[in-house]
């Protein structure tokens, strides 16, 4: 680990960290170009774990760390890799930090793995992970990458989060499996928000705010 | 452009890396994931008995209460667990056992509880099933579970059996199916009737 964050910086020295990209790059993954709000991808898992706020953020975390992860080992290896192969050998990239993250839930966090049963094996096949692989850790040094890679996990979970707070809040009338004290008493819990249509409304009314806030696309403006 | 034999050893090398970092995962949470497998077992045995639990009970506070009030019985090759606590005076409450079969997708097991007349059903739990949510994976629901209580492993012409199907004419052996999980229920219902067979036979 330490090897590679030293030669992610010696790439991208001369301009300081990032080339000065960071920061762009940062805005640009979990805002401008949202993975879920924006680019309306990976919304299976998206729709399917959301209906508790822990479960969201549990599975924010587990694409944070398989996006980081991955990006930085393709970026690593981009010189490397025969161009033929470049799929199937991010493919294994991915699905060997999945897969470590699912052990290590399924060890020390078991009710969290049973709740999410198939999902966090699937973030193998979520394609904001393959996508920014290829689009873009194969064409950018390692530390920028890894950026990209943190943006994109964090408008993913973010966008999980939002979803996963109204979900529950409305469909259960709790917060992280709590009461609240003056809301729980007074609210019905819509069972509809907890069923597969609930995940449907909130992702459309978030991709709705998501889209008024940007404004219109910039295509439009030339 | 790389050659052939590149490909070939990038593969192989990024292959291998993989897998072993994958082995040592595996290995290294391999402890921790048997002993979350045994208490999720333990508790399953608990609930199909309908032991008295804390409501957050640890895993630790399962074991302990499996281990002080039930009793591991081998009867003719099939495991039996006997619920005597120890301020039952040596009187067993109830009896548990194992059933396992295929589902739909795959193998389904839990624990099925009777009474100590050996024909009235106390409690069932399916500890381990991947049936398809919202149809099959209903069976673990407390609604479909619970229909079982009190329901007797013997039809009314003395054969052992259970019957899981539509809702119709009612019988002491007869459970509602669930709709759209035809397949599960009926999966649900062969390996019931060989855990049932294997008790009766036994007596």
């Amino acid at each position: 680990m330490a090897d590679s964050q030293q030669l992610a910086c010696a790439t991208c020295a001369p301009k300081g960290l990032c080339n000065g990209k960071g920061l762009a790059t940062l805005k640009e993954g979990a805002w401008a170009n949202n993975p879920l709000a924006i680019q309306v991808l990976g919304i299976c898992s998206a729709l399917a774990v959301t209906n508790r706020l822990e479960n969201s953020l549990v599975m924010g975390a587990a694409l944070i760390f398989v996006c980081v992860g991955s990006n930085l080992i393709v970026s690593l290896l981009r010189k490397c890799t025969p161009h033929r192969i470049r799929m199937i050998a991010e493919v294994a990239i991915i699905a060997t930090f999945v897969i470590v993250f699912d052990q290590f839930l399924k060890a020390f966090y078991w009710d969290m793995s049973k709740q999410l049963g198939p999902y966090v094996g699937l973030i193998i096949t979520n394609c904001i992970v393959m996508g920014r692989a290829e689009a873009f850790a194969l064409q950018n040094p390692p530390m920028v990458s890894m950026v990209d890679g943190l943006a994109n996990g964090l408008g993913y979970a973010a966008v999980l989060a939002i979803i996963g707070f109204f979900r529950e809040l409305l469909g259960t009338g709790e917060i992280l499996g709590r009461t609240i004290p003056v809301f729980s008493e007074w609210y019905t819990p819509n069972q509809l928000m907890i069923l597969a249509p609930g995940a449907f409304f909130a992702l459309g009314i978030v991709i709705g705010i998501f889209n008024l806030i940007k404004g219109p696309e910039p295509e439009e403006n030339k | 452009m790389k050659g052939n034999a590149y490909t070939l050893f990038y593969a192989a090398v990024l292959g291998s890396v993989c897998a072993l970092l994958l082995t040592a995962a595996a290995s290294f949470t391999a402890p921790y994931k048997k002993a979350n497998a045994e208490a999720e077992e333990a508790l399953n045995i608990l609930l199909a008995l309908k032991v008295p639990l804390a409501a957050e009970a640890s895993a630790a506070d399962v074991l302990k209460v499996l281990e002080a009030s039930v009793r591991e019985k081998d009867r003719g090759g099939v495991t039996m667990y006997t619920y005597s606590p120890p301020d039952a005076g040596g009187k067993t409450l109830a009896v548990a056992m194992r059933f396992s079969g295929p589902g739909v997708w795959a193998p389904i097991r839990g624990f099925l509880a009777l009474e100590p007349d050996m024909r009235t059903i106390r409690g069932i739990t399916f500890y381990e099933q991947e049936e398809t949510p919202g149809l099959g994976g209903e069976i673990v629901t407390s609604w479909f579970r619970e229909q079982f209580v009190g329901k007797s492993i013997m039809g009314p012409d003395g054969k052992p059996g259970i019957i899981v199907s539509k809702p119709g004419e009612q019988a002491a052996n007869k459970v509602d199916a669930i709709s759209g999980a035809t397949m599960t229920c009926d999966k649900v219902q062969a390996m019931l009737n060989e855990a049932i067979k294997s008790i009766v036979e036994e007596k």
